[in-house]
């Protein structure tokens, strides 16, 4: 197999790309009004990095105007897919996701590297086999860094890669949550309901302890938890390099998975994988075989927020705690979900709490999945203006509620010398509820 | 150009300050004019009044055209190289170089955001007054040579209101300041005002001085709705005629109104055949005065339903979706052309009839919105471009509408500009003799047409 990208393959196939799944490349007026949302034009302030310019050119690939080479796929591949252009279209032109299936297009195309196909196609499949490779972690990073020398062929960034990838890293749990966690875990109290915890991997293997803390919300609210131990990855990192074929293989053992635990809802404390998850019932839409189950599955699916804001009732009281709290919105939970209410309802809840919003409110941290690796310089600069709208807040505790959000904010604290901690939704939430029973 | 042109201006500027390759020029040749894109040669990011400098004289020296562009979101092609040459980005020059408290006024650079100056000043409880419905990402550069208008423009007037002064590059490289911060200044021709709305065929401006006022203490915002659009068109010159100017009279008809609500959900009524966004601003007293007209003129037209926003918050949340009127009309047809007619207010119903006759006729889809209250309105077909016919009936349908708003003594354009998009419609709006004189005042800046070639004046071969 050569390994030498062929534009005109690549071009050939964008030119049976339906558009119209995308809110229509035609349908972008190019009115700019995206432009200033996409943090690639703050950053870079060219056109090329912009969602309109994104479009124009892969509206330009498909009539034959520019070519699909290196360049373009650099263009395509520099968006954090953060998708606050989608929101603030008014013509409805799904920018981000026309760039998911431009990538797709181009990886179905293009001669791809041993070590990314082991990971998005083998490893990724199970938990406790991804989890063998954290196991040294020191593995684990070298595996990373590897995937990242074939993939990108930019040697003389590793040093500096190798040491971001170490410091972003909070301290891992000894052993995967799974392993610990019983296979379903009652109510507390009376039992209002089943709910299906859908545990993420980078939950399961990085943050442990807040999942541990969202498991007992859900149960604190009178929901009887069942957590399916052969879960796979939601498919997030296979959508995101343009891998198809193993993450819908992986979404129906998924959809399979939880269709059996009768439960009313399916609750995760990733952003990521919550945006996923819903958008099940759209990627099988047109495959009858399975589009019943995946609309069902997709309707039940809860962000944490989503879910603790309407089920934790009178009955349940938070206790105070007194700090001024910002939330950061991943842009998987305000751009993908369109959620915005629920997370600052909760903490609105929380009394004594002085909620402050961050300004310039939407923008995105620079994690984007593995962005903070492979654009590393780019994703830093965005970070930094994070930073910058957090410190103007005055707020000593930074809530999230996704994984690569956390660990980059908590990146960003430690490098720009900041005193407030970061923390996780449902820990806040769960300390508060602690509070509140010590007060008995 | 040759890569020797281009690595010779890359030498002169900085090599990270010039684009060239095929994509990036292919991404300088549109901007939000319909239909219309042809590429630079290069393009260069200019970060100082050095590089404008040294961009004008490497042009000189190699007799390119260079063309100024801001965010590009211009509407009647302003900003696109049609000659090609050098695509002169004035983004990068966003800094806000003095914001005077005490004598109302600010200093900006020309990329500076147009609502970077609305937060700037208002912080300070001063009004920065035009807002063209693209302010979130428009620029000050751009807005000036575009002159642009906005919702507030009946009452405040509009960008060329209020520049005080200019330094601005001609195409020799030579740079001139006119204009001082003082509100009195009739030192010589008044050069800036001129300057003001020549659409990036004349110079280029590196520093813009604007005048400011205070925040009107005060506002209420009203919605009319109405089951005639014609009843709408009559409310505004019943407003007008008896001596209320609102700061905002803005008209939106069913389609708009529709596409609008798709994007934003804020409840707006998608029965109603039109409605009003009207807004009063000032001293309270003043304001309930102003209001207690403004509803009997509504009521007396037939409004179905007149109500008042309960909160700065929802006036806020109306204003936002009838700024997104344009974008939001595209969400239903590929292709979107708008026209930006504006006439004498009492003719306001007369044009809107001829709007609504010629969809009728021509069978296509317009939508109307606009800035009834200063007689400018934006009927925009939507179209398909892959659809010849269709397109040759939009032009056709506009072209009646052109000449009725000119013999209702109203003109082609009341803040998009000419352009390249309307150079055709100009010789009629204004006549040959105008036209003479435009060119002769354009050949004495610029005698070999190398600054933003291409626009105002209509080609032959076109």
């Amino acid at each position: 197999m050569s390994h030498k990208l062929d534009p005109e393959k690549i071009s050939k196939s964008f030119a049976t790309l339906d558009i119209h799944d995308y809110g229509d490349v035609l349908q972008c007026m190019r009115c700019g009004l995206c432009i200033n949302a996409c943090p690639t034009y703050r950053t870079d302030g060219v056109e090329t990095e912009t969602p309109r310019g994104r479009v124009a050119m892969i509206k330009a690939v498909i009539d034959g105007k520019i070519p699909a080479d290196e360049e373009f796929i650099e263009h395509i591949y520099d968006c954090l897919n953060c998708q606050n252009c989608q929101t603030v279209c008014p013509a409805g032109v799904k920018a981000g996701e026309l760039v998911l299936e431009a990538r797709h297009r181009i990886e179905e195309n293009r001669p791809q590297p041993a070590l990314k196909k082991f990971m998005l196609n083998y490893a990724i499949l199970s938990q406790p086999r991804l989890a063998k490779f954290m196991i040294p972690l020191k593995l684990y990073q070298k595996l990373g860094l590897q995937a990242l020398i074939r993939k990108y062929d930019i040697l003389k960034l590793i040093s500096e890669d190798l040491k971001l990838m170490e410091a972003l890293l909070p301290p891992l749990p000894p052993r995967p949550l799974s392993e610990e966690l019983p296979e379903e875990i009652p109510a507390k109290g009376p039992e209002k309901g089943r709910v299906g915890f859908f545990l993420g991997c980078a939950m399961n293997l990085i943050f442990a302890d807040v999942s541990r803390a969202s498991i007992d919300n859900i149960s604190r609210a009178g929901y009887r938890v069942i957590i399916p131990k052969e879960v796979q990855c939601c498919g997030t990192p296979n959508i995101a390099e343009g891998e198809r074929t193993v993450y819908r293989e992986m979404a129906r053992n998924t959809i399979g998975l939880f269709g059996d635990k009768r439960v009313d809802a399916i609750v995760t404390d990733c952003a990521a994988c919550g945006s996923e998850l819903k958008a099940y019932r759209e990627i099988f839409s047109k495959d009858s075989s399975i589009s019943e189950k995946a609309k069902d599955f997709s309707s039940r699916v809860r962000d944490i927020s989503e879910f603790l804001d309407r089920a934790i009732d009178n009955s349940l009281p938070f206790g105070p705690i007194s700090r001024k709290v910002s939330f950061h919105d991943p842009c998987h939970l305000r751009h993908s979900q369109k959620l915005t209410a629920p997370q600052r309802n909760l903490l609105k809840r929380i009394p004594g709490l002085d909620y402050r919003e961050l300004p310039d409110e939407g923008q995105c941290c620079g994690s984007a999945g593995i962005y903070n690796i492979t654009h590393r310089e780019r994703s830093m600069k965005i970070l930094g203006a994070k930073i910058d709208s957090i410190d103007k807040t005055g707020a000593e505790t930074i809530v999230s509620s996704n994984p690569g959000c956390l660990m980059q904010l908590m990146y960003g604290t430690r490098q720009w010398g900041k005193s407030w901690d970061v923390i996780h939704i449902s820990q806040l939430v769960n300390r508060s509820l602690n509070s509140a029973d010590q007060k008995k | 150009m040759n890569n020797l042109i281009i690595s010779k201006l890359q030498e002169s500027l900085g090599k990270s300050k010039v684009l060239s390759s095929g994509t990036e020029l292919y991404c300088y040749s549109y901007d939000a004019t319909p239909l219309v894109s042809f590429k630079p040669d290069a393009v260069v990011k200019a970060h100082n009044e050095e590089d404008i400098q040294k961009t004008l004289e490497f042009a000189a020296s190699e007799g390119l055209p260079v063309t100024t562009r801001g965010s590009g979101t211009g509407l009647s092609g302003g900003s696109i190289p049609v000659d090609g040459g050098i695509v002169l980005l004035t983004t990068a020059m966003n800094r806000i170089l003095e914001l005077d408290a005490d004598d109302l006024s600010i200093t900006v650079e020309p990329g500076v955001i147009t609502t970077a100056v609305h937060n700037a000043v208002e912080a300070l409880d001063l009004f920065y007054p035009p807002d063209p419905g693209s302010m979130k990402v428009s620029t000050i550069g751009g807005n000036v040579a575009e002159n642009a208008g906005g919702l507030r423009g009946l009452k405040y007037g509009i960008t060329g209101d209020y520049v005080l002064s200019l330094d601005t590059y001609f195409i020799d490289g030579s740079k001139v300041r006119y204009g001082t911060k003082c509100v009195k200044d009739v030192a010589g021709y008044n050069v800036t005002k001129f300057l003001v709305g020549t659409e990036g065929t004349i110079g280029i401006f590196s520093k813009i001085v604007l005048k400011l006022v205070p925040k009107p203490k005060t506002k209420k915002t009203f919605l009319a709705l109405y089951d005639d659009v014609i009843d709408a068109c009559r409310t505004v010159s019943a407003i007008i005629s008896r001596k209320v100017i609102p700061s905002t009279l803005e008209l939106m008809d069913n389609v708009t109104i529709n596409c609008v609500e798709d994007y934003a959900g804020i409840g707006l009524p998608r029965d109603v055949d039109a409605l009003l966004l009207i807004e009063t601003d000032g001293h309270p007293a003043v304001v309930e005065e102003d209001a207690a007209v403004i509803e009997s003129a509504c009521r007396e037209n037939h409004a179905r339903t007149l109500r008042t926003a309960k909160s700065l918050q929802e006036a806020e949340e109306l204003f936002t979706a009838r700024r997104m009127a344009l974008s939001a009309l595209a969400r239903s047809k590929p292709t979107t052309i708008l026209e930006d007619i504006t006439v004498p207010r009492p003719a306001i119903p007369e044009i809107m009839s001829c709007i609504k006759e010629m969809a009728s006729k021509y069978n296509i889809r317009i939508g109307t919105f606009g800035h009834a209250g200063d007689g400018n309105m934006h009927p925009t077909c939507l179209t398909d471009e892959r659809d010849q016919d269709e397109i040759h009936r939009v032009h056709e349908a506009y072209q009646v509408i052109f000449d009725k708003a000119i013999s209702l003594g109203g003109t082609i354009s009341g803040e998009h500009g000419t352009g390249y998009a309307k150079s055709k419609y100009l010789p009629a709006m204004v006549g040959p003799k105008a036209i003479e004189v435009m060119k002769k005042i354009k050949a004495t800046f610029d005698p070999d047409h190398r600054l933003n070639p291409g626009k105002i004046f209509p080609r032959e071969e076109r």
